[in-house]
């Protein structure tokens, strides 16, 4: 499959080792205070001070109440939307997070669900889905499960899903279209998918699609509009929307000092539903 | 990782049923033990509390 899979040859195991490798740094720096400067780059530290983080995660969607539902550590502020409030979640279902780091969502997604919902986290990065674990524990919650697992092979059985969420990650994937097929695959029918995501209203310069931190940092291998419409489509799924969020300029020009990449890229909701 | 949750894990690679072996075990959760794949066979590790069901062939670069 190669809509919308980015303009450079890189290998799908390398673009897997290069996210995992961002995300490994990502999760152990926040564990213990990073706004000392992180390891590579100083704009990573900025994301994962807990005051920035708050007020980074109000301008993408999220209230003052989730953000203070979750005990502190599991907001990275790392993703580009709130796919829980899109998502419309009710007591007693099972949702699945593509992606889940350490577990904000996912936690945002087991009080909308209750004590006789489920919410199962997959995440590739032992050191996030660790980080995940820990939090859970902090959350003192029962209904969230994280486990290790790729994206594109979901171990989750056929059908068992209500709600697939996912927050600024589907971009990472070097198969979006395998993505989207497992997700639909998970799915109940008549389920659904709510996920928040960066598209590509323009292509970014060659120096930024050959960088590999641009890849890891949800630029370069976002998909554009009408390439995601189609990966919606081939994998079964009806009533595709794709709504741009114009408002994610204003934390989106933040992602890089040099440029604004807004000018390239603006924060989506992507929803979609599986037939009955 | 809760037993109640077996029933919808499933092989990454084949999406058959998984079997359950525990070595250790706590009131509420499985600690460590396996997950066996009654088709193709392969082994998932639960190692403190995760399943591992990365696909084998990015288990093997995973760091302990």
């Amino acid at each position: 499959m190669s809509d919308g899979e980015g303009a450079t040859a890189r290998s799908a195991d390398e673009q897997r080792r290069i996210v995992r490798e961002r995300y490994a740094a990502i999760a152990t720096e926040s564990s213990d205070g990073c706004c000392d400067g992180g390891a590579d780059g100083a704009d990573d530290a900025d994301q994962c001070c807990s005051s920035s983080v708050d007020e980074q995660s109000r301008e993408m969607g999220y209230d003052d109440a989730d953000v203070d539902a979750v005990a502190d550590g599991a907001n990275l502020g790392l993703g580009c939307g709130n796919p829980t409030a899109i998502a419309a979640l009710e007591p007693g279902q099972t949702v699945l997070d593509l992606g889940s780091g350490a577990g904000f969502d996912c936690f945002l997604a087991a009080n909308a669900v209750g004590p006789t919902g489920h919410v199962v986290g997959v995440d590739m990065t032992p050191e996030m889905v660790e980080k995940a674990r820990e939090n859970a524990r902090r959350n003192d919650t029962d209904a969230v499960e994280f486990r290790l697992g790729e994206i594109e092979h979901l171990p989750v059985a056929d059908g068992t899903v209500d709600v697939v969420i996912s927050n600024c990650v589907v971009n990472l994937s070097p198969d979006k279209q395998q993505v989207f097929a497992e997700a639909f695959r998970a799915l109940k029918p008549g389920g659904r998918v709510a996920i928040s995501d960066v598209v590509q209203t323009a292509p970014s310069p060659e120096d930024v699609t050959e960088n590999p931190a641009a890849l890891a940092a949800c630029v370069s291998g976002a998909a554009t509009f009408a390439d995601l419409e189609a990966m919606l489509d081939r994998a079964g799924f009806e009533a595709v929307s794709i709504e741009p969020k114009d408002e994610s300029a204003s934390f989106i020009r933040e992602w890089d000092d040099e440029r604004d990449l807004s000018e390239y890229l603006v924060s989506s909701v992507v929803e979609a539903r599986k037939p009955r | 990782m809760k037993e109640s949750l077996m029933d919808i894990l499933c092989c990454p690679l084949d999406k058959q049923d998984l079997e359950l072996e525990v070595v250790r075990r706590d009131d509420d959760e499985i600690l460590d033990g396996r997950l066996v794949c009654t088709e193709c066979g392969e082994e998932y590790p639960i190692e403190e509390g995760i399943p591992n069901l990365l696909p084998p062939d990015m288990r093997e670069e995973t760091p302990a």
